[in-house]
Parts: C-alpha cells; sequence; structure tokens
C-alpha cells in the first residue's frame, strides 16, 4: 500500500454538544495532503468484523493534526467514541476528489449544512479565509442537541447562521428559511453544499433558480472507498460516478437526487 | 500456468492500483485478475449497489466496465506494465458476444489466461451457464478453441453440485477452475419493506461465505484433475490455507480488500511465515493436504 493505509494515535476524543463528537489523532501525512472535501476510511472494529465495512468520514480540519465530526449512529461510530486519548485507529486517506475552489471573482461563499454534513465545511472555511469573499454558513438541524458552539467557523469570520426544526436554536424551521439571510444578487456568489439528499435537492432547486455554481459533497453506503468495488455510485447527469472516487465533491448541478 | 506464488486478488476487488498502491507491493502478488471485461460497455445496475451484512456485503454493481474495446485501449496498457501475470475476467451475453471478445483478446499479447464468468444468462435454459453442465461444457470448449490463452472456468456456488459443473469444465478442456462466486442472497429493510439493494438481489461475498466455499472447493479439487483456485472470504492466511490445504493451487482475495487494501499482501507473507515456521520449502506440501 502506499502510505495512505497507517495506524494513528488518538491526541482527544470527545463529545461537542449531545449528538456529535470530534476525534482528533495524529497523522501528519493526511495534515499535509488532504483537502477540503475529502474523507478518511477509518476501520471501526479492528478485531472482528462488526461492522464489516470501514466508515467514511469527511476531514473536519487539519492543522497539526486531524479531525474528524462525527455522530453516534450504529455499532461502527459507537465503537469510535470508545476510543481513548492514546488508542491507535487504522486509517485510509486522504481519499476523493476535493472541492475545487471557487472563481478568483467570488464576491461571496454559501455554505449550506445540514446536520452532520457540517463537517467539511470548517476546513473548507479555514482555505477560504485567505482569499478576498464574505463567508457564511447556514447551518440546519433537528434541534438544540444537533447544535454545538461553532466557534471555530466564527474565529475564521465565517457569518454563521442557524434553523433548527424545534426551534430551540436559531430560527424555527428548515434549512431553506436561513435562504432570506443571504443577498443572492451580490455577483459572484458560490455555493458548497453537504447534507441529507432531501435538503441538497431543495439547495440544488434553489440555486439553478438563481442562477449561482456551486459545488455538493455527497454521501454514500461504501465499501473499498478506493474507487475499486464501484459500490457507492449514484447517479449523475454524465452516468454513474463513485462517491469515493470521482467525489464526494461533484458541481452542484451535477448529482442526480432523487 | 506457472505463477511465482499462490496469491491473487480476486475479479472486481480491485482497482485504481496507480493512484493507491505501492506498484512494488502489487508486483509480488502471483497475478491480478481485473473486474470482468464484457463485449459491449456496461453502465452497472440502479444504486444502492452493495448492503453491510453479517462478516460480510451483498453487491450487485452490474459488471459496470467499459467493454472489451475501450477495455484493450485504455486499460490493458496500465495493467501490463505493472508486469504481474494478468488473468482476464469475461463475460459474454450469448455466443456472438463470447467469441468476440475472445478474438479481440488474441490480438493481444501479455495475458497469461483468460477467466470465463459463467455466471452470465444462458438463453436457451434461462438459468446461468454456470448453472447448467452441458452449457458449461459447450462454451468452455469453444472457448478453448479459440483461445490462445490457457481458459480458466469461473463457477457459480449457485446449484446443485458444483462438483459436476467443474467436470463438465474440465471435459471442456479448461485449463483451471475458479471457484467460488458470490451467493445469490437479499437484504430486507423492515421498516419500507423494501430490498436494501437497487437490484433487488445481489451476490453474497466475504467471510459468511467461506465455510462453505472451503466445502466446495475441496469438493472440486477431489473430482477434478485441473488446477481449482478457491476463493470465498478470505481475510487472511489461515483462511487462505484452509483453502490450500483443501486443495486449491491458488487462492484469491475478494472482499477483503475492500476493508484492507493490503489484504493479497499480508496473505502472502503469512503463508510464507506459516512455511517458515513448520519448515515447508514446497507449497505443494500443503496443497490438497486435508488429513481425514
Amino acid at each position: 500500500m502506499k502510505k495512505i493505509q497507517n495506524k494513528y494515535k488518538i491526541i482527544t476524543n470527545e463529545s461537542l454538544c449531545p449528538k456529535y463528537w470530534r476525534m482528533v489523532f495524529d497523522a501528519p501525512q493526511i495534515a499535509a495532503e488532504v483537502k477540503p472535501g475529502q474523507f478518511v476510511h477509518i476501520r471501526t472494529d479492528e478485531e472482528g468484523l462488526q461492522p464489516f465495512f470501514r466508515r467514511p468520514f469527511s476531514v473536519f480540519r487539519a492543522q497539526k493534526y486531524v479531525e474528524i465530526f462525527y455522530a453516534v449512529v450504529g455499532r461502527g461510530t459507537k465503537l469510535l467514541s470508545l476510543k481513548k486519548k492514546g488508542d491507535s485507529i487504522d486509517v485510509l486517506g486522504p481519499l476523493g476528489t476535493p472541492f475545487i475552489y471557487p472563481p478568483e471573482s467570488t464576491k461571496q461563499v454559501v455554505m449550506i449544512a445540514g446536520g452532520i454534513g457540517v463537517a467539511p465545511m470548517l476546513i473548507l472555511s479555514d482555505v477560504l479565509k485567505k482569499k478576498k469573499c464574505a463567508l457564511f454558513l447556514l447551518y440546519g438541524a433537528r434541534s438544540r442537541e444537533f447544535v454545538y458552539p461553532m466557534t471555530e467557523f466564527k474565529d475564521n469570520g465565517v457569518k454563521v447562521h442557524v434553523a433548527t426544526e424545534d426551534g430551540s436554536v436559531g430560527l424555527k424551521g428548515r434549512i431553506s428559511i436561513l435562504f432570506d439571510k443571504i443577498d443572492w444578487t451580490v455577483k459572484d456568489t458560490f455555493i458548497y453544499t453537504c447534507g441529507p439528499n432531501p435538503m441538497l435537492k431543495a439547495v440544488q432547486t434553489f440555486a439553478g433558480k438563481q442562477g449561482i455554481a456551486g459545488q455538493v459533497a455527497c454521501e454514500a453506503i461504501m465499501a473499498c472507498g478506493l474507487g475499486a468495488c464501484q459500490g457507492c455510485s449514484i447517479e449523475t447527469t454524465s452516468g454513474y460516478k463513485t462517491v469515493c472516487h470521482d467525489g464526494p465533491a461533484f458541481n452542484l448541478d451535477e448529482v442526480i437526487f432523487h | 500456468m506457472l505463477f511465482k506464488n499462490p496469491v491473487t486478488v480476486a475479479s472486481g476487488t480491485f482497482g485504481h492500483s496507480e493512484r493507491y498502491y505501492d506498484l512494488e507491493e502489487v508486483k509480488r502478488l502471483g497475478a491480478i485478475v481485473p473486474k470482468t471485461v464484457t463485449f459491449h460497455p456496461q453502465t452497472g445496475n440502479p444504486p444502492v449497489r452493495i448492503v453491510e451484512t453479517a462478516s460480510g456485503m451483498i453487491n450487485a454493481i452490474g459488471i459496470e466496465n467499459p467493454g472489451i474495446d475501450a477495455f484493450i485501449a485504455d486499460k490493458l496498457p496500465a495493467l501490463k506494465s505493472i508486469r504481474v501475470p494478468l488473468i482476464i475476467s469475461i463475460s459474454g451475453k450469448d455466443e456472438e458476444q463470447w467469441v468476440g471478445i475472445i478474438e479481440k483478446l488474441n490480438t493481444q499479447e501479455g495475458i497469461t489466461a483468460v477467466e470465463l464468468n459463467l455466471s452470465c444468462p444462458n438463453l436457451k435454459n434461462k438459468v446461468l451457464v454456470a448453472q447448467d453442465a452441458q452449457a458449461t461444457m459447450q462454451l468452455v470448449k469453444q472457448m478453448k478453441a479459440l483461445s490462445k490463452f490457457p481458459i480458466i472456468a469461473k463457477l457459480s456456488p449457485n446449484v446443485t453440485d458444483i462438483a459436476q459443473i467443474a467436470q463438465a469444465a474440465e471435459d471442456g478442456g479448461a485449463d483451471a477452475v475458479s471457484l467460488v462466486n458470490t451467493f445469490q442472497a437479499m437484504a430486507i429493510d423492515v421498516k419500507t419493506r423494501r430490498s436494501r439493494i437497487g437490484n433487488i438481489t445481489g451476490g453474497l461475498s466475504g467471510p459468511a461465505i467461506r465455510p462453505i466455499a472451503v466445502y466446495m472447493v475441496r469438493r472440486v479439487a477431489a473430482s477434478v484433475k485441473i488446477p481449482v483456485i478457491g476463493m470465498g472470504g478470505i481475510m487472511n492466511a489461515q483462511d487462505a490455507l484452509e483453502f490450500l490445504i483443501a486443495g486449491a493451487t491458488m487462492v484469491a482475495v475478494g472482499t477483503a480488500n475492500f476493508i484492507n487494501p493490503r489484504a493479497p499482501l499480508d496473505v502472502l507473507e503469512g503463508i510464507e511465515a506459516f512455511m517458515k515456521e513448520n519448515k515447508i520449502d514446497d507449497i505443494n506440501e500443503i496443497i490438497g493436504s486435508l488429513k481425514v
């Protein structure tokens, strides 16, 4: 294997809010190479085979260490959450096609994230803050339990707007009610989005009507993560493409959501 | 056919070698089997194409591939440049396609063998060729007569008696048989009452099928004289040794590649360590050494 499969030491592993966790591990090689939108593929059960597949995680941040942001939803992520400082994890990465950056002329970038879909946005803002454009994050979640302080975004100069379905934080409703917070008449706006498919479809439709270009980070059940098994293919305007190798980042208008 | 070691990869489980693999390491494999190539390009099945199951997975990828012409033009040169024996897996929908693929491959050099993926439709009997001994014999015979490369018949486990099909392949003149392909399977989402696979059914692979695959390899090895390539859920050297002891002369690592891309090399190194530990110089001392 090229040096993309390795065991790395965990620096911290903690919950940031009731539903989401952050794991930080010492992987200088990944930290040096990874680009926003790429992911790491983690074997959560190294001894047994439950779960059988690795689990893909967007890289949340890569500075000195590599960070992932995850929700505990099944056995794999449960096992991940039980890992302690000093433990090691088996990581394959960085994998996948990263986000492309907005054109130089871009005046504002709007990141639209639902739930755990916020994961690839922090590392993106780490890069984009060096460019001369205004940064916004529209964040939609079910309730307070799914909203973490987002101080890192604010430190990057990102203007954050939150909506929750129960109104416990920010505006009450789905993420689309936050669209009013943005002046879409600003020329050269660029969108990045990640989240559940119905949300992505809504964002795609909205962006299409406004004539705004963007990128989307997609999710799929994945086996190999290397483009070998072709198991994670999704439908695009140019046929089936693998999320793991051709994506996760695609042009927003390219993916066909069902 | 002679290989420098008995470890290869199963068709459809190894890809994008230039981007992800250390080619010096790949060169240590006994052979490489790229994903099955069909006559025409195939776009594959609608998602969802894979589902994780207990110690395994179900897949219904639909043999997504560029077709034989594009394979020869775009993929084969890079595969040849790795300088590992190549076993090209092919599948046709009818006689014309099978013949067409073989004729196109015959124009090429640097191929070690051709593997016939017999889990393809048998138009006459509405079953797979691999499920019909007569059809298997006839197809293998025809391909053997045409092909300038040795012929390997890849068998399906979805039959009553796999030894009978293996014998038919041997009678047709196959140089080797490889087994097993995946087991027909499905998984249902109880909430939606829909299949968890877009294609409704798929093929089960991974360690879940290994004991059945070992049994089938044992049965086939006892029934034919040609070499047997064994596969089915091999995750490590211990698993591979089971197949060798059962009578396989070569083993293929498949689904394990998805969990551990270095699995074929781990298997190879593990077999070497086992031989050293047990002071075995010749792999033939292990092959078919099952004590009963």
